[in-house]
């Protein structure tokens, strides 16, 4: 076995074993928490990080997702059928993004990003008063269908394993090429031939399907949702740019990291500084941006390049 | 970059300590209750009522030496009124800290994601302010509700339409939420029944700037009676705009939150006048003790006390009596003492029954309030009431 | 004419009334937006904060000094500048000119000045919501107007009204400014391309403290004349954020008159879409405007360029 197999290895059987090694709900229940936000990091990484297009309104896709589940069990699916709600969610917030996409593509950058939030903004305001099909504001309920928290420990786990070898393999392949000239230049990509509004829909779509699933995945977890949580602008659809953000944005393992970092410190903070822990929350957020620009991971991918840089001596000072 | 590094190492470390460490808070002789609590967030200001009310009972229990020798301690932490976080709270609360009961929560969404953990771990947890009807509708043997359902909200409202209102029209207005669609729905299938005609129903989202639109609509419906579900603010802002467009229904008439807090009345000023409100507690009632409550209250936090604080401070009444009967400090003992509750506190009467879909609920009658004087009266029903209702309402042009 | 249409006639009016005059209030909320992202083409995700922020001022000039709030746009104006300056100073300036992948580090930056402002105003002030109890607060001037035999009374909010003035009166003052004075030239001059801008002699740099200075006393000025007809409490801001979002899109970036008409633009969709489509609607369809906007009229409803 070579190094860096075994460097892969220990961690991943680690990450398989910890629910064997521990029986605790409340570590469980944030590790949960964090696959699920590594999972929506990545999808927003893959359009935002990567493709360039940065979207404020994410939670649409999760909402969709979500929904979609609550209303398969509103019309009588068994909690454990209702599992299937991950690919229908997923497949539902696709047909959505294919809609918004359509619509919003047409507009660059900030615009863009607003024009996904205001699309979001309505889908909840949907969410909110369509009461015969998603019980308005009361929002729906089930039975989770497991007691144990391993058995969405693994599911999670398996959402998030696909989600990053899909995301890395799309990344390897042409498309990935495709988005990263997008991203660094979209009239220029544009007269090198890539029909640009397509393979922004591709990203988008793959995106929105992993966020879908998030989303589905919340609710067989939760076992309850309402508008005002999934539909929400600050606590996912801005949230999910932070995760990116803070791991660093057009990098394989940013969002994973910057999940951590959200989860951890937010619990951190609210568990120890009690009054006022936003306002904590709220420096780190700025700490990071203004120390860490390119987030975690890429700040380090940084030095170490820089050091890679002055490790090798420049020819003309040989 | 050092300092940065060192941050993160010590960053690190402090959620280490705080994952593996079952650190128990409570000490000897003392019996901790984990209490999760909107502290941000825009329900900030009713999580911090409650925390001011859970608190001042528990000083008052332990000054007087405890329940049988043992101090009451509150663990109480911040949800920011989101259903994940209260969730985690709470499987900390019951898996970390070993909490044998739980309470508090405000919005109906927390109080019902805390329920299916209480649920799942067997431990009790009282709700005392989530309102939605399904919290007591699962038949859960762990959750207990101190506070009436949303749809009984009204019950008090009712008796005072057949007996002195009867109206024939009405117009419903209500914010977009669980408690507001929840409560407004109680008040249209109980008019439905009665043949009073719902001229206008409909939901806003909770925190609008103007209503005038929507209120000029209500007035050239002219309906008899405005019935309003309204978050804090915009109960006043509802009724200042409504005298500004001088709409003169018989009564205006709010279904309880923000129509019953000492805020309104200073928010709306003269247009709070006379203003109806279903409620579940007015300092008046002539429960033991909630005079007393009241007055404590008022010295402690500089207000009036809302039925909000009422319900948190009769909670730890109704823990200080589980633990008097309970056999051991086992989730499942209290539960059991916990559902054997039958006492009076400041609040109303605490017995937890089953009716209708209802399990472990707690029945009480409802109150009428009405602002007379720039103050608020228990109006209705008759054997409660400390003044006289006005009905029907002067008309805006007509005050003086 | 027949009760029944008088009646109909009567609330029709007043929805545009009510409509026209709240749009004079998102107007001024929409200006200072609009200024900021005409020339500096960022984000600004704390300006519901910052807006909170002159509320608070505004609320405490009244509870402590007694400072009727339209006098306290006086304070509220100086001190939102001062701020403005301030946070673009020393924290947006540095964040836009470190290279990252994406531009919009500098959006998640105003997230957490979002953040930290309002959980500060949460830790100081409580959660408690404030308001000002003038005597003017519900107000109106009564319009009886006969019409076919019939009475309409149509109402006028008097504070509604006079921010509906002020609001004219910043946005004639802002334009005069832009397009009249030195200061204002060089603006636009820096909305229009910065590095030409540069390239002139002009300091861009202290260019976009100014407009960032300005366009936080603008939406400080807003919530001074909020305050009577509304109320305050640290988490306000963000809805009024997307307000202003809205209106900078209707208006168009930096197109100042632009943005007094897009904030009544909004301001009556939301009256006539409440009594006439659905309350529960009534934001979805400013946002609906604002996504058919973008795509057909990029330039917004005046169809112009930026400042």
């Amino acid at each position: 076995m070579t190094k860096t197999t075994l460097l892969w290895a220990l961690p991943a059987v680690a990450i398989l074993l910890i629910p064997a090694l521990t029986q605790n709900p409340y570590l469980l229940h944030m590790l949960i928490l964090v696959l699920m936000w590594v999972v929506l990091g990545q999808s927003w990484n893959l359009l935002g990080g990567y493709t360039g297009q940065v979207s404020f309104g994410h939670a649409a896709f999760f909402g969709i997702g979500a929904y979609t589940t609550g209303i398969l069990v509103k019309l009588g699916l068994s909690p454990a059928a209702a599992w299937s709600g991950l690919l229908v969610g997923g497949l539902a917030a696709m047909v959505v993004a294919s809609v918004i996409g359509w619509i919003c593509f047409r507009l660059r950058g900030p615009y863009f990003a607003l024009s996904v939030l205001a699309l979001s903004e309505v889908l909840r305001l949907v969410a909110l008063n369509w009461n015969r099909l998603t019980n308005g504001a009361e929002g729906i309920l089930f039975i989770p269908a497991f007691t144990s928290k391993a058995a969405y420990y693994y599911i999670v786990l398996a959402i998030a394993v696909a989600c990053f070898l899909a995301i890395r393999r799309v990344m390897g392949s042409r498309l990935g090429y495709y988005f990263l000239a997008i991203r660094e230049d979209q009239d220029c990509a544009e007269s090198l031939g890539i029909d640009t509004t397509r393979y922004k829909l591709y990203s988008l779509l793959v995106s929105s399907f992993f966020t879908g699933v998030a989303g589905s995945f919340y609710m067989n977890y939760m076992g309850f949702i309402d508008p005002g949580i999934v539909f929400s602008i600050e606590n996912i659809s801005i949230m999910m740019i932070l995760v990116v953000m803070l791991g660093g944005a057009g990098t394989m393992w940013g969002p994973a990291v910057g999940a951590v970092i959200y989860i951890l410190m937010s619990e951190v903070f609210r568990v120890f500084v009690k009054r006022g822990h936003l306002v904590f929350f709220g420096v780190l957020i700025i700490v990071i941006i203004i120390w860490f620009p390119n987030g975690v991971v890429g700040t380090i991918g940084e030095w170490r390049a820089r050091r890679k840089a002055q490790a090798t001596p420049a020819p003309e000072g040989a | 970059m050092k300092t940065r590094r060192t941050f993160m190492v010590l960053a690190f470390l402090a959620v280490a300590t705080l994952l593996l460490s079952p650190v128990s808070l409570a000490e000897e002789k003392s019996f901790t209750v984990g209490i999760s609590l909107p502290l941000t967030g825009p329900e900030a200001k009713f999580g911090e009522m409650k925390k001011q009310a859970y608190e001042m009972a528990a000083q008052e229990i332990n000054s007087r030496g405890g329940v049988k020798g043992l101090k009451i301690v509150y663990d109480i932490q911040d949800s920011g009124a989101k259903p994940e976080t209260a969730t985690s709270i709470v499987e900390k609360f019951i898996t970390i800290n070993k909490y044998p009961l739980i309470v508090g929560e405000y919005t109906s969404q927390c109080s019902y994601a805390v329920a299916g953990v209480a649920e799942k771990y067997k431990v009790p947890y009282l709700v005392d302010t989530g309102a939605a009807d399904k919290i007591t509708q699962q038949g859960w043997k762990y959750v207990y509700r101190l506070n009436p359902p949303s749809s009984l909200y009204g019950a008090g409202l009712f008796t005072f339409f057949e007996q002195v209102a009867k109206p024939q029209s009405i117009a419903l207005l209500y914010e977009n939420t669980d408690f507001g669609t929840s409560t407004s729905k109680a008040m249209q299938v109980y008019c439905e029944k009665k043949g009073i005609k719902v001229v206008l129903s409909e939901g806003y989202q909770a925190g609008a700037v103007d209503f005038k639109p929507i209120l000029q609509k209500v007035k050239s419906l002219r309906p008899d009676i405005v019935y309003m579900v309204s978050y804090l603010m915009d109960a006043s802002l509802l009724m200042r705009q409504s005298k500004e467009l001088d709409i003169n229904p018989k009564a205006f008439v709010g279904g309880a939150a923000g129509f019953t807090l000492p805020e309104f009345l200073e928010n709306a000023a003269d247009a709070s006048e006379y203003v109806m409100s279903a409620t579940l507690w007015t300092p008046q009632v002539k429960y033991p003790g909630a005079k007393e409550f009241a007055e404590n209250y008022q010295k402690k936090t500089g207000k009036a006390p809302s039925y909000h604080g009422a319900e948190a401070y009769a909670t730890t009444y109704v823990i200080a009596d589980v633990l008097k009967r309970t056999k051991s400090h086992s989730p499942e003992d209290l539960r059991a003492a916990l559902a054997a509750t039958d006492m009076m506190t400041a609040f109303g009467p605490v017995k937890f029954i089953s009716f209708d879909q209802f399990t472990n609920q707690n029945s009480m009658d409802t109150l009428v309030l009405q602002v007379i004087k720039k103050k608020y009266e228990t109006v209705w029903p008759k054997s409660a009431a400390s003044g006289d209702f006005v009905f029907p309402f002067p008309r805006w042009r007509d005050r003086k | 004419m027949s009760g029944q249409v008088a009646g109909q006639l009567e609330l029709l009016l007043q929805t545009i009334i009510s409509g026209v005059l709240l749009g004079g209030l998102y107007s001024l909320i929409g200006l200072g937006m609009s200024l900021i992202m005409g020339v500096m083409k960022i984000i600004n995700l704390a300006h519901g904060e910052l807006m909170m922020v002159a509320m608070y001022v505004t609320f405490w000039c009244f509870t402590l000094a007694g400072l009727d709030p339209y006098l306290s746009v006086l304070i509220a104006f100086p001190l939102l500048f001062l701020l403005g300056v301030a946070v673009q100073k020393f924290l947006i300036a540095p964040v836009m000119e470190v290279e990252s992948i994406l531009p919009e580090n500098q959006v998640l930056l105003t997230v957490g000045i979002g953040l930290v402002l309002s959980n500060l105003a949460l830790l100081a002030f409580s959660a408690d919501y404030r308001s000002v109890p003038v005597s003017y607060a519900s107000k109106a001037i009564y319009w009886d107007l006969s019409l076919g035999g019939q009475t309409l009374s149509l109402s006028f909010s008097v504070p509604m009204m006079v921010a509906f003035g002020i609001a004219l009166v910043l946005g004639a003052s802002l334009f005069l400014f832009l397009g009249r004075t030195d200061l204002g030239r060089m603006i636009r001059a820096t909305a229009q391309d910065k590095r030409a801008a540069a390239l002139m002699g002009i300091n861009t740099k202290r260019i976009t403290y100014v407009t960032f200075g300005l366009g936080s006393a603008l939406v400080g000025a807003a919530g001074s004349l909020l305050v009577p007809v509304y109320y305050v409490f640290p988490q306000i801001g963000g809805p009024f954020t997307l307000k202003a979002f809205i209106i900078t899109v209707l208006g168009g970036m930096g197109n100042i008159p632009g943005a007094v008409l897009g904030g009544v633009v909004l301001g009556l969709a939301e009256s006539l879409g409440s009594v006439y489509v659905s309350l529960g609607y009534k934001d979805a369809i400013g946002f609906v405007i604002f996504v058919l906007v973008l795509i057909f009229l990029p330039k917004g409803i005046l169809g112009k360029g930026s400042a």
